[in-house]
């Protein structure tokens, strides 16, 4: 088996449509690999300098404010999820969602979502990055390798000659299909090697990436298999693959988004936006007492300290500016747990998709998927929460506002490693 | 008749509701040439095709040195070298590597002078020989497939109309090549239009006619089956 593999192989090289195909992807997955890794370098300068540029700016707004309430609104803080070692092969949410974000000590709600008021978090499938090649453009070149594989035999009267030959008799077909889809893979896995290798990817997460395109080859070869085996002209065979590749790669995942969309409704970011910011500026109006007597039963152990004696003071500035996040809280679940839901529901109708699940798969082994954006917005609402705990003592008394106790500001740290 | 390798046994074929081949029967003996011929749509290609397992008669067997095609068909196409119609090996790759590869199909090898030598039996000129094919001529193309059925060296050789589209010298050339291969003791079993080409080569001949065989033709010993005889015979059949 092995030889006549060898033996197919070698002849399958020689055939022009082969080393097109080749070509073809192999550009392809160069293309797809370099724009995947320049935007993830991009991303990764973005993120170091605006580090840089927070330190800096932080240490020249914090050395002339009078008070702490001044010191909390005039600096920001940059949060932010480092991409993966693989993030490059599959960009995923970072393509759609926010990945970073500059936040000061204000209603942490309404800062998170002014990056994201399109609420275009289940946006399908991004730019053309190595996943998008593998899960939606792989299975074009399988089919344009193997639809015409048999019946190009018979309308060139040498399918009865290569049968009747074949040890394998009509076997030798499927070898061939094998040998054909061999090249094909390799034509995009040594890019990607090349790629894993430079981009410092673990040898086991480059081979299970390589099992998953391998088995995506796979399952569109079986497809190709069981629609050429019925005798079919080959302009007929690919009219119906490419119907299937439709149907599977597009038809399946839009009318699934669409209908996991009706039935798990979400609010959008907008939405809670705003409500956040009415609940902040209708504070403003309202007696002193509407903000605090509810803010001091989250935080009882400043009652001592809440009495408000000017026409404005930061406690009370701050204390309704988190009175607002708690108006927008639940919004807020509601839309994380819809996006939990929604991307729960997608999962189930991937199983009818062999590429929307192979597009899944990748963005989770590249930790670019629906959970990780929202573990990292819960990594900078925790380190907003961080922000509130530091700073409100000082708002309120008990601890002085000194450079000592400034220099334990809290500095943001990725909850998410790169290797986690 | 010598050892009989062929053997037709009451052969029905069917196509949807229509009987293509009815009730054929014949036998080839060892190192014989048997020639079926018969106008378009006889079912002469279908008596062929059911030798390798490529059509399966409703009624009916084909066997092949005593192995039936239908039950032992991997033994049988071991057996059989077969050489279609319009001969179209691959016209990407040369004479030379066409053989290799078809021949490593079969789990045969065969060295270079081997190969060299196949295509010397055909005289194929030695300057072309790494050429592709798609720059031969049809004659040049059917005479790398004639070296191929001949390196294959298989006990039985199944010819589709193998002169078709030849030129009278190319014909004259494959006939030689045909009576040497009998004189070896491959048994050929032809399909052909090519009454008098049939006549100068094949001890039997079989004559069909919608699919019924109306008429089998045997030479004497040494002798020539008659060319006229069997015209005689197909005209009477074709005007009926």
């Amino acid at each position: 088996m092995l030889s006549d593999l060898g033996r197919e192989l070698r002849f399958a090289w020689r055939e022009p449509v082969v080393r097109w195909t080749t070509l073809i992807a192999f550009g392809f997955t160069v293309f797809a690999l370099t724009a995947g890794l320049l935007e993830v370098r991009n991303q990764e300068r973005e993120i170091a300098g605006l580090a840089a540029a927070t330190v800096e700016d932080q240490k020249l707004v914090l050395d002339g404010q009078p008070d702490p309430g001044s010191a909390a609104y005039y600096t920001f803080h940059l949060t932010y999820d480092p991409p993966s070692a693989l993030a490059f092969a599959a960009l995923g949410s970072r393509d759609e969602l926010s990945w970073k974000h500059r936040l000061r000590m204000l209603a942490v709600e309404g800062q998170i979502y002014e990056t994201d008021t399109d609420n275009s978090e289940l946006s399908l499938i991004g730019q053309l990055d190595f996943a998008y090649l593998v899960s939606i453009l792989l299975p074009l070149l399988v089919i344009g390798l193997l639809f015409d594989l048999e019946a190009r035999e018979r309308r060139e009267s040498r399918y009865e000659l290569v049968c009747a030959t074949s040890a394998h008799g009509r076997g030798i077909f499927l070898v061939r299909a094998l040998a054909r889809c061999l090249i094909l893979a390799a034509a995009i896995a040594l890019p990607f090697l090349g790629f894993a290798l430079y981009g410092g990817v673990s040898i086991g997460d480059s081979l299970l990436v390589l099992a998953l395109a391998s088995g995506h080859i796979l399952f569109w070869l079986l497809v190709c298999r069981l629609v050429t085996v019925r005798n079919l002209e080959g302009a007929t065979a690919a009219l119906i693959l490419l119907s299937l590749w439709f149907l599977l790669s597009v038809v399946v995942p839009v009318v699934g988004k669409t209908g996991v969309e009706r039935m798990v409704a979400v609010p959008d970011g907008g939405h809670i936006l705003l409500t956040q910011r009415e609940k902040v500026n209708d504070a403003w109006d309202l007696p002193k007492s509407a903000t605090m007597d509810p803010f001091l039963k989250t935080y009882p152990e400043l009652t001592d300290y809440a009495e408000i004696k000017r026409q404005f003071e930061w406690k009370w500035y701050y204390a309704f500016q988190e009175m607002g996040d708690q108006t927008a809280a639940p919004l807020s679940t509601d839309l994380y747990e819809g996006m939990r839901a929604r991307d729960g529901a997608m999962g189930w109708v991937a199983l009818l998709s062999p590429p929307l699940m192979t597009h899944r798969v990748l963005t989770q082994m590249a930790q670019t998927d629906v959970d990780r954006h929202l573990r990292y917005v819960q990594c900078a609402r925790d380190f907003h929460a961080r922000l509130r705990h530091f700073f409100y003592p000082m708002l309120f008394g008990p601890k002085p506002f000194s450079k000592e106790n400034m220099s334990e500001l809290p500095q943001f740290e990725p909850c998410i490693d790169r290797e986690s | 008749m010598s050892e009989t390798v062929l053997v037709a046994e009451e052969l029905c074929v069917d196509r949807g509701d229509r009987r293509v081949l009815e009730n054929v029967s014949f036998s080839v003996g060892r190192g014989d040439v048997f020639a079926l011929l018969g106008g378009n749509g006889a079912g002469k290609s279908t008596a062929l095709l059911t030798f390798l397992g490529f059509i399966h008669p409703s009624y009916g067997e084909a066997y092949v040195n005593g192995l039936s095609v239908k039950d032992r068909i991997r033994e049988v196409r071991e057996q059989t070298a077969y050489l279609p119609e319009a001969t179209s090996l691959y016209t990407h790759l040369s004479a030379r590597e066409n053989l290799q590869y078809f021949l490593s199909l079969t789990g045969v090898t065969r060295s270079a002078q081997e190969i060299d030598q196949g295509l010397d039996d055909v005289s194929l000129a030695a300057d072309v020989r790494d050429r592709r094919l798609s720059t031969y001529s049809k004659g040049m193309r059917q005479k790398v497939a004639i070296a191929l059925a001949i390196l294959r060296r298989t006990p039985v050789l199944l010819l589709d109309e193998p002169t078709s589209g030849l030129d009278p010298v190319a014909i004259d050339e494959f006939n030689s090549i045909l009576g040497g291969l009998s004189q070896g003791g491959t048994t050929v079993f032809m399909v052909t239009h090519d009454v008098y080409g049939a006549c100068q080569v094949a001890q039997r001949i079989g004559l069909l006619q919608h699919g019924r065989m109306v008429g089998l033709f045997e030479a004497g010993d040494g002798g020539q089956i008659s060319a006229e005889a069997v015209h005689k015979t197909f005209a009477e059949q074709q005007s009926r």
